[in-house]
């Protein structure tokens, strides 16, 4: 009984995480994941409300024709239809009358839920609900296999044994089937699925709002990944990446308008010199947006591709008349190159734009302009003014992600009565600050840093962020009124350390198993080939010793476990026939022969001792060895009687 | 030791039988279905992730294969026979099953002979170094020596996908005795059909004259007591009688009748002579391809019979 509690909950896990693999992915309604818990909640509590399956099945048949008269009509896509009808399935399954047949429809439903989830998602938590399905699945069927065989079934942790060995082969032989299988589509790029659990989060609209959201700033989720060329070889990067530009500000928002240009294959924003950066970006999923990002000052825009679904094309780009470049359709993910230039040596502008860089709004509070006198005063070139201003700013007022509420004039709020913000309200009071001086500039939105993971740079949603771009000498300057400490994402130690970990591991994931092509199963055979001797190798790296040495120490630990295991099994049959013969020696029992098969021991309490004669005798001579701490539980048996037992002995 | 002729032919036929059998389930079936189809939908979308789930599934058939193999192997059978088969009726058929190393599970065990398959018996766990008996209730429909020469022995460990079977050549004699039928009434007329009675019985208890009275011992058959001079003395007394021989009936057969005749013969002699038997009375029997027991009386005797009698018309083994 209580292995067969065993082997439905192992079994019923194992479907929670099939139903988890395609519910990373996000797509999955939500009234499918309620359903799914609450059948999962009550087949765990052990009650099977649907045992006459004929009724539920029907509700079944209905709910499913219904989904798929969905799909017909365009409001449900096709996989996610199929996915939820495996979960549904799956959870009728799990609450119907338990037994070997039921056991292997609902593990053959996870199934088809697990390859759901494979065509939905591409996220690492897939591979973790892919790796606990496979283990529980495997033990749970390996147990209704034998209760199905009837009798008296072992114990579980006999059967656990070679099952476990099951898994450990089951994994290693997936790893080498996927690794071989050719890939005969030539679809190298896989589909990089949605944004996975939770909507996307850049951050990025037409227009921006003071007293905006700021949870942004917590939000650890990675939102693209760069590639730099030159790579500044930084843990941290210290690195603007621009999104967006916004130069009209009417007191409440910024906004930036005008006519965008045809869509090209590449967007050339200015001339390219010495000092370039070359970029490879990739917008993840969690993007959620199609303006493209770039460091510094991105000039020239290439080679975008937009992965849609199971495929990746390439894709036309458009640029807006703020500078903005965006990709022209839509799509899951994005990829693309950026050349940038370093802001200082880039120059601008024209005289339209000057005009609207120092318009002020028509209600501004007059106590702003003296404010902005106040905090120059003593500066006299316009760089001066503005660094003054900026500093200002940094040291004078606090920031916080904390909203102001429903306030007419947020700027003035923020200047005068909370003298509180986050990097929209700092970027925008130095902004019109700067205005007020007579200093044309303009608010730029994207993001701020970046970790160094796997030899590239993720940026999460917490690093978006906002400063400003001023017009000096007719040079672009670059100036961020947000206190350092506060600009990058919020997460910081364990956090920040796990965070890391596993971006890493992400990136180890979506290059090696989702981005695995077949130009890569060329390389892999060019280096088995090349470690034959038949090829100079150059790609070939030899594996540090380091490698060697670990493989080494390895294969010692496991001969060494190996013999100490053999020397104890031996050991211990020896002890035990050495302790049963001087015991028996003791009480008079034994001839000075000590032969144990001509041990006086008939007497019928004396049974363990017989036991324990006949255990040694099995294993010294028959092969049937002792199983870990039998020896020792023979002998105190034994001892124990031996110690008890009668002292006359019989003739 | 056997001609290598012989074991040439021996390793012959071995060439041509696969050494297992595999056979899927109705679970293996989907599976290899899902299998199928994630394959196609893999190779259709170039989806990294459907090739991992399609590399488990081609894994765990992989698995199933090694783990189901190792279930099977070093497996020694014996068979536990029972002593006397009646045909028509139910009877346990046994096998001791047995491995020196490594665990076995979810085996299932039959003969190898078109009329005992669907005797089917099953052991979830088979210890190492340890003897298991599986018994499984089996029904012959006709007496005679039934040759079994060889035992399968399934499994669908690890996952229930598929049935690996392998089969032991154990050869074994199964005697299956003449179904049991009522005995007749009337002893049939020499002439009257395939068997016959030579010497009727004469008294009921086929003993000799009263020799005496004594006391009855403990233990001795109670039936054998005088009830009314016990009532009168007030002790029980059993009845002695004189040595006189018991009755002696010849039983015949004769073989050559048809394969149906001679089976109810055989059975309508059999339960002739059980019941003579039963009454103490000293039965042989006769068949007419040469083949006899001499009369006795006993269990034994009653034995002898029925083997001789469940092998008539099979000549060449008794």
């Amino acid at each position: 009984m209580k292995q067969e509690r065993l082997r439905l909950v192992l079994r019923d896990l194992a479907a929670s995480a099939a139903f988890g693999a395609m519910a990373v992915s996000g797509q999955v309604p939500a009234w499918t994941v309620l359903i799914f818990a609450l059948a999962l909640g009550v087949a765990l509590a052990g009650k099977r409300p649907l045992a006459d399956g004929r009724a539920s099945a029907g509700v079944l048949l209905v709910v499913v024709a219904f989904l798929y008269a969905l799909v017909a009509m365009e409001q449900l896509d096709m996989v996610v239809a199929a996915c939820v009808t495996a979960a549904l399935l799956t959870a009728q399954r799990m609450l119907a009358l338990p037994g070997p047949r039921t056991d292997g429809q609902v593990n053959l439903a996870s199934l088809l839920m697990v390859a759901g989830g494979a065509a939905l998602s591409a996220d690492l938590l897939f591979a973790f609900c892919l790796l606990v399905y496979t283990v529980l699945a495997v033990l749970s069927q390996g147990l209704a296999v034998v209760a199905d065989a009837g009798g008296r079934p072992p114990p579980v942790r006999v059967v656990f044994r070679p099952l476990v060995a099951g898994v450990i082969l089951c994994l290693v032989g997936a790893l080498s089937f996927f690794v071989i299988f050719p890939r005969l589509s030539w679809n190298v790029a896989a589909r990089r699925g949605a944004a996975s659990l939770g909507p996307a989060s850049a951050g990025f609209s037409d227009t921006l709002r003071l007293g905006g959201v700021g949870v942004l700033k917590s939000n650890p989720r990675v939102v693209f990944r760069a590639e730099l060329n030159p790579d500044p070889m930084r843990d941290r990067l210290d690195g603007y990446w621009v999104g967006r530009r916004f130069d009209t500000f009417d007191g409440v928002q910024w906004s930036a308008r005008g006519p965008s240009t045809p869509a090209r294959r590449e967007v050339h924003l200015g001339p390219l010199g010495a000092g370039a950066v070359d970029q490879h970006i990739e917008l993840l999923p969690a993007y959620g947006s199609r303006t493209l990002v770039g460091l510094d000052a991105p000039m020239v825009f290439s080679a975008a591709q937009t992965h849609q679904g199971n495929y990746s094309s390439r894709t036309d780009l458009v640029r807006h008349a703020d500078g903005r470049v965006q990709v022209d359709g839509p799509g899951n993910a994005f990829s693309y190159r950026v050349s940038s230039m370093p802001e200082r040596q880039v120059r601008e502008v024209g005289p339209e734009d000057e005009t609207r860089q120092l318009a002020l709004p028509a209600k501004l509070d007059p106590r702003i302009p003296a404010l902005g006198q106040r905090l120059a005063a003593g500066a006299t070139t316009p760089r001066a003014i503005a660094r003054q201003l900026e500093r200002a700013l940094q040291s004078s007022y606090e920031y916080t992600l904390e909203l102001p509420g429903a306030v007419k004039d947020p700027l003035a709020d923020f200047l005068f009565q909370r003298r509180a913000g986050h990097c929209e309200e700092f970027a925008t009071a130095l902004a019109i600050l700067l205005r007020t001086q007579g200093i044309p500039s303009r608010v730029v939105v994207g993001f701020y840093g970046g970790e160094r993971a796997a030899g590239e740079y993720l940026v999460r949603a917490g690093d978006a962020h906002a400063w400003v771009e001023a017009m000096v000498d007719g040079q672009v300057l670059r100036l961020d009124a947000t206190p350092p400490q506060n600009r990058a994402a919020a997460a910081q130690g364990l956090t920040a350390w796990l965070l890391a970990r596993w971006e890493a591991l992400q990136i180890g994931w979506l290059e090696r198993v989702v981005d695995f092509s077949l130009s890569d199963q060329a390389r892999l055979a060019d280096r088995f080939r090349s470690t034959g001797g038949t090829s100079t190798g150059s790609a070939w790296r030899r594996p540090d010793p380091g490698v060697w040495a670990a493989l080494g120490a390895l294969a010692a630990v496991l001969v060494a476990i190996a013999a100490v295991r053999f020397f104890l099994r031996t050991n211990e049959v020896q002890h035990l026939g050495q302790a049963l013969a001087r015991m028996l020696l003791a009480s008079g029992r034994l001839g000075p022969d000590g032969w144990l098969d001509r041990a006086r021991v008939s007497e019928p309490d004396l049974e363990p001792v017989r036991r324990g004669i006949a255990r040694y005798r099995e294993a010294r001579f028959g092969r049937r060895h002792l199983e870990p701490g039998e020896g020792r539980r023979l002998l105190r048996d034994a001892r124990t009687v031996l110690r008890a037992g009668p002292r006359s002995l019989p003739s | 030791m056997s001609s290598w002729p012989a074991r040439l032919r021996r390793a012959w036929r071995r060439f041509w039988v696969p050494p297992r059998r595999l056979r899927t389930t109705a679970v293996g079936r989907t599976f290899l279905v899902l299998t199928v189809g994630i394959g196609l939908a893999a190779l259709n979308t170039g989806n990294n992730l459907l090739y991992l789930v399609l590399g488990l599934q081609l894994a765990t058939i992989v698995v199933s294969g090694l783990l189901s193999e190792q279930a099977l192997r070093r497996l020694r059978v014996r068979r536990v026979l029972p002593e006397s088969p009646h045909a028509r009726l139910p009877f346990q058929l046994g096998w001791a099953l047995s491995r020196p190393v490594g665990h076995g599970f979810a085996l299932s065990v039959h003969e190898m002979h078109p009329g005992l398959e669907s005797a089917v018996g099953r052991l979830a766990w088979l210890p190492p170094g340890e003897e298991r008996v599986v018994r499984a209730q089996a029904t012959v429909g006709r007496r005679g020596p039934v040759q079994l020469t060889s035992v399968r022995i399934s499994t669908a460990f690890p996952f229930g996908l598929f049935i690996k079977s392998r089969d032991l050549e154990v050869s074994d004699e199964l005697l299956v005795l003449p179904a049991r039928v009522p005995a007749p009434a009337e002893p049939p007329a020499p002439a009257s059909g395939a068997g016959s009675e030579q010497r009727s019985l004469r008294g009921p208890d086929g003993g000799g004259d009263l020799a005496e009275l004594r006391e009855l011992r403990e233990g001795e058959d109670a039936r054998r007591i005088h009830w009314l001079k016990s009532a009168q003395l007030g002790t029980l007394l059993r009845i002695e009688r004189d040595a006189q021989p018991h009755p002696r009936i010849l039983l015949h057969l004769d073989e050559l009748a048809s394969a149906e005749a001679l089976d109810r013969s055989c059975e309508t002699l059999a339960a002739r002579a059980e019941a003579l038997l039963g009454r103490g009375a000293e039965v042989g029997l006769t068949l007419s391809g040469g083949f006899s027991v001499r009369p006795a009386a006993g269990a034994l005797q009653a034995r002898a019979i029925l083997r001789a009698l469940a092998r008539a018309g099979h000549g060449a083994s008794r």
